[in-house]
Parts: C-alpha cells; sequence; structure tokens
C-alpha cells in the first residue's frame, strides 16, 4: 500500500491537481473578458484630494479604512485565517521530510526550514483548525451557513498535518501513519480544483483580476456572461 | 414562511399571497433555462463562497437586526439561489415564497456587502429575484397592499423595475 500510494497514486493526484487549477484559470479566463476603458479615470481626483487633504485628515481617512477593513472589524478572524493559511502553504513545502522525499526520487535538492520550526507550525495550524471548527459549531451566524461538506472539507485539509505530526513523532505504527499521510495529502491537491477549496484559484482571480470595489489591484478585467 | 420577520404585516402578505398567486404552477423548465444562461460564472461564486461568514458585518441589516444570521448576505445568496442550483431549478411554489422573504424582506440591494473573495453577492441576489419574478412572486411591501394600481407599472411587480 506505501509503495503504491507513493508512487502511481501520487501522480495520479498530481496529475488531476495541476491539469485542475489549469482547467479552473482558462474557465475562469474564458468567462471574464477585458474591461473598455473608462472615460472617466478616477485617478486626476485622487490626486487633487490627497493634494488639498491636511496631514491630520490624511492619517483620519487611514485609520477610518483601517476600522472598516477586515482586520479592523474581525481581527480574531483575520490574524488566525491568515496565519493558517500562511503556515498551510509554507509548512508542507520547505519539510526537511518532503525534501528528502525529492532528493531520494529525482535527486534534486530542495531548500528546507529546521525540522523544530515545522512541528511548531504544524501546531499552529492544527489549532487554527481546532479554532475554525469550534467558531463552526458555536457561532450562530457561522452554524447558519454550514453544510457537512464545510466539515469534511476542514478535515480534509487538517488531516495531511494531523498524520504528518503523528509521524514526525512516531507515535503510532510508523509505517501506516505515513501511508495515511501521503493518501491524506493526494486526497486534499485532488479536492482543492472541485470543491470549495478551488478558493485557492478564485480568490486571486476574483479579487485581482476582475475589477469590483474591493479589487486589491486595479481589475481589468470584468465578468463576460 | 412565518419562520422569519413575523410581523404584522408578514402576516398580511401571507394572507394576500394564498388568494392570489399559491394556485399557479412553478414552470420549472423556465427557471432551469435561467439559471443555465448564467451557470459557469454562478457556480464557480457559490463554490468560492466558504461560508465564513464574513460579509456579516458588512449588512447594516444583520446589524441593526440583533445580528440575526437570517440577514447574512451568504445566508440569503446561498439558500435562494444555491438551493436553486442544488435543486437544478425543480422548485416548488413554497419554495419561492419562503425565498422571496429572503432576497426582498431582507435585502434593500445597497451593494455593501463586502466578501473577502471578492463575490458580488449583489449581483447574485438580483439575478435570483429576477428569477423569482418570472413565477410571478415579487416583493410585496405593506403601503402597495391597499394602495391603488398604478397602471404604467407592471401589476406583477409594484416596487421594482
Amino acid at each position: 500500500m506505501y509503495e503504491l500510494a507513493r508512487g502511481p497514486l501520487m501522480w495520479v493526484a498530481a496529475i488531476i491537481f495541476f491539469a485542475g487549477v489549469l482547467y479552473r484559470t482558462v474557465q475562469l479566463f474564458l468567462l471574464t473578458r477585458k474591461k473598455q476603458r473608462d472615460l472617466y479615470t478616477a485617478k486626476p481626483v485622487k490626486k487633487q484630494e490627497a493634494t488639498t487633504l491636511s496631514p491630520a485628515e490624511r492619517k483620519m481617512n487611514l485609520v477610518v479604512a483601517f476600522q472598516n477593513s477586515l482586520i479592523g472589524k474581525n481581527p480574531i478572524m483575520a490574524i488566525v485565517s491568515f496565519v493558517f493559511h500562511f503556515c498551510l502553504f509554507v509548512a508542507p513545502i520547505f519539510a526537511l521530510g518532503h525534501s528528502l522525499v525529492l532528493y531520494e526520487s529525482w535527486g534534486i535538492s530542495f531548500i528546507s526550514l529546521p525540522d523544530g520550526l515545522i512541528d511548531v507550525m504544524t501546531i499552529i495550524l492544527l489549532v487554527c483548525g481546532l479554532f475554525f471548527l469550534l467558531r463552526r459549531i458555536v457561532v450562530p451566524r457561522v452554524q447558519s451557513i454550514s453544510s457537512p461538506s464545510d466539515y469534511l472539507l476542514l478535515f480534509i485539509t487538517t488531516a495531511p498535518f494531523l498524520t504528518g505530526f503523528f509521524a514526525y513523532h512516531q507515535w503510532f505504527d510508523y509505517k501506516t501513519v505515513i501511508t495515511l499521510h501521503i493518501l491524506a495529502g493526494e486526497l486534499m491537491l485532488v479536492a482543492i480544483p472541485f470543491t470549495k477549496l478551488g478558493h485557492m484559484v478564485f480568490f486571486f482571480f476574483i479579487r485581482i483580476l476582475i475589477g469590483s470595489e474591493y479589487s486589491f489591484w486595479r481589475g481589468n478585467r470584468t465578468w463576460a456572461t | 414562511m412565518s419562520k422569519f420577520l413575523v410581523s404584522r404585516y408578514s402576516v398580511l402578505i401571507t394572507q394576500y399571497y394564498m388568494i392570489g398567486d399559491s394556485m399557479q404552477e412553478v414552470d420549472t423548465q423556465k427557471i432551469k433555462a435561467m439559471l443555465d444562461q448564467k451557470k459557469a460564472r454562478m457556480k464557480i461564486c457559490l463554490a468560492a463562497c466558504a461560508s465564513c461568514s464574513l460579509c456579516a458585518e458588512s449588512c447594516f441589516l444583520f446589524m441593526s437586526n440583533n445580528k440575526d444570521p437570517q440577514y447574512m448576505p451568504s445566508y440569503k445568496v446561498v439558500n435562494s439561489l444555491g438551493r436553486l442550483y442544488k435543486k437544478k431549478g425543480k422548485a416548488t411554489r413554497v419554495m419561492l415564497e419562503d425565498m422571496r422573504d429572503l432576497i426582498w424582506q431582507n435585502c434593500v440591494l445597497c451593494g455593501r456587502c463586502y466578501c473577502p473573495f471578492g463575490i458580488d453577492i449583489p449581483y447574485m441576489i438580483s439575478f435570483a429575484r429576477s428569477i423569482l419574478r418570472s413565477q410571478g412572486i415579487s416583493g410585496v411591501f405593506p403601503h402597495t397592499l391597499g394602495a391603488p394600481e398604478d397602471e404604467s407599472v407592471d401589476s406583477q411587480d409594484p416596487i421594482s423595475p
């Protein structure tokens, strides 16, 4: 089972993941088109405003903007979700064990972070996951829109980290745990393009490329339909 | 229906609609055709929602109604348009009547909802409204109940154009 999970199933999962992400990207590009340039641009107005404002007023604008932002309104949730996603990306990519597997298979040596740091990041991620779970159960407004799939996806996301934590500390039967770890990771990769975890792709598109009031960058695309 | 907004007005509205429209058949074919028109985009928007509920604070109706989850933007979308997509358009009249409260009474389409993923919530609610309007269901507000019919306005749609 270990050989199967490490060999062919890993290939299948990786291909499905990359093909799925590519499919989603192409689909999003086809669904949107380039925006026509506005006749009246906001730029000159902004410049004029900036020069007429006094430093105190400018500072007040910043304070108000901060208070109305996500981190000002929901500081705990904003910080926890940022930390969660940071650990979610950094911990698996820079784990020493993963680098070793890569070196043994293909002879590529990849940089890695110290084991202790990765261990702490895994614990932080699991605690953040627990926070999300409790929030889903306890807070009425989250509970009202939670479906079973939300709980399942939270489990799919945290399962590779939980099993990886057990595998690193060799708590249970190592061979079983590491096989479960690989399978859980593959399950997550397969789930990303086709479930709500797809916000890995959608986020950058909808928030950055497609123009809206809240786009991070000058979004110069718009929905075609 | 009386699950939300048990006010003296909603009872009036229920009675008004019980007499009028509840006997009409729902044209599921038409609903499905309308849903399919924007299927790809709407499916992505619904899938991008991670049910994080961070849109709640941006809705002034949510803030002014004791933080009742029924007023949360994502709740309104998931339980109207999301339900229609889940059932692939096979809606019953009772289901559509339930949605009317969500997307007319609980939402004024001010467009102030903030979504961390940038999902266009007002667009989705207005799309759900146009689907319901195609079935003869639209928002009825207390002051229009006794008012004489204005001939220049579509009688099925007293409020919004």
